[in-house]
């Protein structure tokens, strides 16, 4: 590359495929465009220890829906060395710009000859992110790379992105679409083999993960509801720089998304009581994996209520008090009154719609209370008894009120039977009256 | 006609009795006839079109609060005016989860408080889970005769 | 001007004889009154059936008006009809009042003009010189049960939609015209909004209009032929002008008015007991619910075409819908001609054989199409059977071997429905 034709040979070979490679799905033309390929698919060359280097040709028809190919990147763009000699030692040189990865720990600097250069990115994406790969130097894998560059069993950039087919991270098919992710990260974190002996922050690596966020709420509306903003494995660990949240980062890593919750938890002297113990904030209550749909079951100190399991009498875990207990068992009674009494009124206004009343308006303000109420179940995160009152009297009042017009409408429809039944009377009147008055005239037919 | 002696008042007892019966009957009748002829008050179920309960100018009142979202045919309306003063009319349902949102004048956007999803003021969903924008109502304005304090009529587009 | 008014009654009566004068005089209500005056009703053990023709005219009266209230505030579309029914039972004053009383009143009336049918068939009403009385009839009942048809599409609902979905369908197997007849009356390939507008222009506007030009021509007749007198009545008081009889006016309408006041009783107590439910919107694409069946007044007609085969024979052209089909029209041409078809001893002892076995038909495939179980099927039937039994016993003179046979058959009929309740009772 170094010689005049060879650098602009080198030009041309870069200005010529992408006019070639148009069409997609079009296994790459060979010979010509570059001879790094003639070799590298040749079967009969590799065998044993070095059938690594065979290019298979499923992993040429791959290589169409590569997002670099497809922008005109070929063999020697990611790997150097000279694309135009059949010539081993001229093909691989140094002095080529050949680079070699000889160990796994390679891999994340080899992607990052481009991905962490400004001015390379640049001419694919006029505000690129370079920080990939110093961000993966500071997660666990990166971590883990760092202690000891041959290990095969830690990610990096090939494992999760692939190396012969990476799609672009928005296509449906790749590994890191966000319906892919967790699968992606599973292929090892759900492998017991691999996650033997491994730890983080001197606590072991489990490798349920997977299995128990297929379980959560999450897992069910990102892949059932398809709603791509429920968060995976990355929007919670970070994706170059995963890492398990700090048991202070948890709330943030929540409060991402639940902004309000996490607002509140923030004000409350039970977040700092959390991190002087160790306890992973929202995650203590809630799970960290197979987060469900909370329930009102959750809240007090009865079977399944989650603040019962600190705020016990005689367990002085974590200094836990009993006062709690007692706010613990208002609120959760102000839920339950304020649920019951909004179902109450729903079921009054479907009988009442049932009879054909009128309900719309009530129905209407009905949601008011159920507003209040989803209210009320975030505010269960400040840990603070009046707030909560205020709102659950305010919706208890509204619910009570529309229970009411319900039970009015089911009344007056009563009172119209009562009413028709009373009108029957004037009607037999004159039947009665019309019967005497026939009688008192003469008998027709005589 | 009659070949029976038979004493005036008796008759006119009888007569009298029916006359007052079928009457009554009748006024039973018409009374329910002429309440259901009678206008309605403006149609709250599939209403096309409802006159919002504040004027073009309580937006926002003259205590700074902007009007909580109305029933427009079982659905909460929200109705806001830009920072370049247009009135506009949104169902305020978010498309996520059904949450109601809210308007926040000084950031100039909608915001759901339950998963921290953004609306921009015309409605379109540019941050957080929302998968869709606002639907939008068409606003029109009925003049009352004081300039200024029109009334607002929200209809479906 | 009279001089001063020494008593009330005096006073009174001047003005309204001068009113009467004043009209008389410009749009002739004498003429109209001695009309009324003149006309005469037969007294007979079967006078009461007279009393049938103005009940059917009242509950139209009932029908016509609640109809127009509730056209002030019903919408005729696909996305309005059933929420503008909805709007009328809930938020109109009295809406769900008039809408129970208009949906209650069109089964009253059709049932009337059953019994209207059935009781004029027995008194021999359609002979000569009364045989266009008799056919402008059944076209008025064929007419009323379109209109029944047509009204019960209109709230657009679950029920209703599927209801015309099916009957337009059998419109349609009728040989060679058949498919253009049911897209004329379907506006279309399916059940769509067109359907709506068209049966909501028929029920509005074009069937009242035929009904009341037919019941102008049908009363017309009636008040020019007078009542007639049945056969035997005549016979046994030795010629018809022997029978005893009372005025129309104001013998007769004061009856009349006890049978209208009566009725109008009737259709209140069933708005306020059993008020018309509305059902669930209409929604093409959801599956038609199994048990699906049109109203009681078509019941017969549908249970039997249930039971018919695919094909007849397994000849495909010989649909067994079709044959149904056919078979009730040419059930009804005949019903239609009864009166050019009487000619004598034997054809009339034929007309009522056919005529007993039509109405057992009607009773049996009622009750059958109407409930699901035996027990119940049988209760109806054989309640509805005995009041058909106490219709016919009016006719028939102590003493004849019908009449003995009808008492059998009676007593019959009231054991096995005293044995069907008390199987049902007891399950």
């Amino acid at each position: 590359m170094r010689t005049l034709p060879g650098i602009l040979l080198a030009i041309t070979l870069f200005a010529v495929p992408p006019a070639l490679v148009a069409a997609e799905g079009e296994p790459p033309p060979e010979e010509e465009e570059s001879k790094c390929i003639t070799c590298h698919t040749d079967t009969e060359l590799w065998e044993g220890e070095q059938l690594h280097l065979l290019v298979t040709e499923k992993q040429m028809a791959e290589l169409a829906e590569d997002v670099h190919w497809k922008k005109g990147l070929r063999c020697h763009d990611c790997h150097g060395g000279d694309p135009t000699s059949f010539r081993t030692g001229d093909a691989h040189a140094e002095e080529a710009g050949f680079r070699m990865m000889e160990a796994p720990g390679d891999v994340p600097d080899f992607c990052g000859h481009c991905h962490a250069d400004i001015a390379v990115m640049k001419r694919y994406n006029p505000s690129p992110r370079t920080d990939q790969v110093v961000e993966y130097w500071t997660s666990g894998h990166g971590q883990a790379m760092k202690k000891n560059p041959e290990d095969a069993d830690v990610a990096q950039c090939v494992s999760c992105h692939g190396h012969h087919g990476i799609r672009a991270v928005d296509d449906l098919k790749s590994p890191v679409f966000p319906t892919h992710l967790a699968e992606t990260c599973a292929k090892c974190h759900s492998d017991e083999s691999r996650m033997k002996g491994r730890e983080y922050n001197g606590k072991e690596l489990s490798h349920d993960q997977y299995e128990l966020w297929r379980k959560s709420v999450h897992a069910r509306m990102l892949l059932e509801k398809g709603d791509l903003s429920a968060p995976t494995c990355n929007d919670c660990h970070g994706n170059h720089g995963a890492v398990p949240p700090d048991v202070d980062s948890v709330a943030n890593a929540c409060g991402t998304c639940h902004v309000k919750v996490g607002e509140l938890f923030a004000g409350t002297k039970m977040r700092h009581r959390f991190e002087e113990v160790k306890l992973p904030g929202c995650a203590t209550c809630h799970n960290h994996h197979d987060i469900q749909h909370p329930t009102d079951e959750m809240l007090g100190m009865e079977a399944d209520g989650v603040c019962g399991r600190c705020h016990q009498e005689g367990d002085p875990k974590y200094g836990a008090t009993l006062t709690g207990a007692e706010a613990a068992r208002k609120m959760r009674r102000g839920l339950d009154d304020l649920d019951a009494m909004i179902e109450e009124a729903k079921r009054n206004l479907k009988k009442a719609e049932e009879l054909g009343m009128g309900v719309q308006k009530p129905r209407f303000e009905l949601k008011k209370a159920s507003d209040a109420l989803t209210n009320a179940r975030s505010l269960v995160h400040g840990f603070a008894l009046k707030p909560m009152e205020e709102v659950l009297d305010e919706g208890l009042q509204v619910a009570t009120v529309q229970n009411e017009t319900a039970l009015e409408r089911i009344g007056e429809y009563h009172f119209r039977r009562v009413w028709l039944a009373l009108s029957l009377v004037p009607i037999l009147l004159v039947v009665g009256l019309l019967l005497l008055y026939i009688r008192r005239r003469p008998i027709p037919g005589r | 006609m009659g070949d029976e002696p038979e004493s005036p008042e008796r008759r006119t007892w009888l007569l009298g009795a029916l006359s007052g019966a079928v009457g009554t009957t009748l006024a039973a009748i018409v009374y329910p006839i002429v309440s259901f002829l009678w206008p309605r008050e403006s149609t709250e179920s599939g209403a096309m079109n409802v006159v919002a309960p504040f004027k073009a100018n309580q937006l926002p009142d003259s205590g700074g609060h902007w009007p909580p979202p109305f029933d427009f045919g079982g659905k909460p309306c929200l109705v806001i005016k830009t920072p370049g003063g247009e009135i506009r009319a949104f169902n305020a349902v978010c498309t996520h989860t059904d949450c109601t949102v809210q308007f926040q004048p000084d950031k100039g956007q909608f915001l759901c408080a339950c998963h921290n999803g953004i609306y921009d003021l015309n409605g379109f969903n540019v941050s957080g889970p929302p998968p869709r924008p606002l639907e939008t109502y068409k606003v029109d304005f009925r003049p009352t005769g004081t300039p200024g304090e029109e009334e607002i009529i929200v209809s479906r587009t | 001007m009279s001089p001063a008014p020494e008593n009330g009654p005096a006073e009174t009566a001047g003005w309204k004889q001068r009113l009467w004068a004043y009209l008389s005089d410009r749009v002739g209500l004498d003429a109209m009154l001695a009309l009324g005056v003149k006309k005469r009703v037969p007294i007979h053990r079967t006078t009461v059936f007279y009393f049938l023709g103005g009940m059917a005219l009242f509950l139209f009266i009932v029908q016509i008006v609640s109809g127009v209230l509730l056209s002030l505030y019903y919408k005729p579309s696909p996305d309005q009809a059933f929420e503008s029914v909805q709007a009328i039972m809930s938020e109109v004053k009295f809406g769900w009042l008039i809408r129970s009383v208009h949906s209650w009143g069109a089964n009253l009336v059709i049932g009337v003009l059953f019994l209207h049918l059935l009781t004029t068939y027995m008194m021999r009403a359609y002979r000569r010189p009364r045989e266009f009385t008799w056919v402008t009839g059944l076209l008025l009942l064929a007419l009323f049960m379109a209109l029944g048809f047509s009204g019960y599409l209109l709230p657009w609902n679950q029920l209703s939609y599927a209801a015309t979905n099916v009957g337009t369908k059998l419109v349609g197997v009728v040989p060679v015209v058949g498919e253009y007849l049911l897209k004329i009356a379907r506006g279309g390939e399916n059940v769509t909004g067109d359907t709506l507008s068209r049966f909501y222009a028929l029920h509005v506007a074009i069937f009242p209009l035929l009904a009341l030009a037919l019941m102008g021509a049908h009363l017309y007749l009636v008040q020019k032929q007078g009542m007639s007198v049945p056969p035997r009545v005549a016979e046994s008081h030795g010629g018809e002008d022997k029978v005893p009889s009372m005025s129309f006016v104001p013998d007769f309408l004061l009856r009349d008015a006890v049978g209208w006041y009566l009725a109008l009783g009737i259709l209140a107590a069933l708005a306020a007991l059993f008020p018309w439910e509305l059902g669930e919107k209409a929604d093409p694409f959801a599956s038609t619910e199994i048990g699906t069946k049109p109203e009681w007044y078509f019941l017969f007609m549908f249970q039997l075409l249930k039971q018919l085969p695919g094909t007849i024979m397994d000849l495909e052209w010989l649909e067994g819908e079709m044959v149904g089909v056919l078979f009730f029209g040419a059930v009804g041409s005949i019903v239609l001609l009864v009166p050019f078809l009487d000619r004598g001893d034997r054809s009339r002892r034929a007309l009522n054989f056919f005529a007993g076995v039509s109405v057992i038909f009607f009773i049996v495939m009622t009750a059958w199409g109407w409930f699901d179980e035996l027990p119940l099927q049988i209760i109806l039937g054989t309640s509805l059977l005995l009041a058909v039994l106490a219709l016919a016993d009016r006719f028939l003179q102590r003493g004849t071997p019908s009449r003995r046979a009808l008492g059998v058959a009676a007593v019959l009929t009231v054991l096995v429905l005293i044995a069907a309740i008390i199987r049902e009772l007891t399950r």
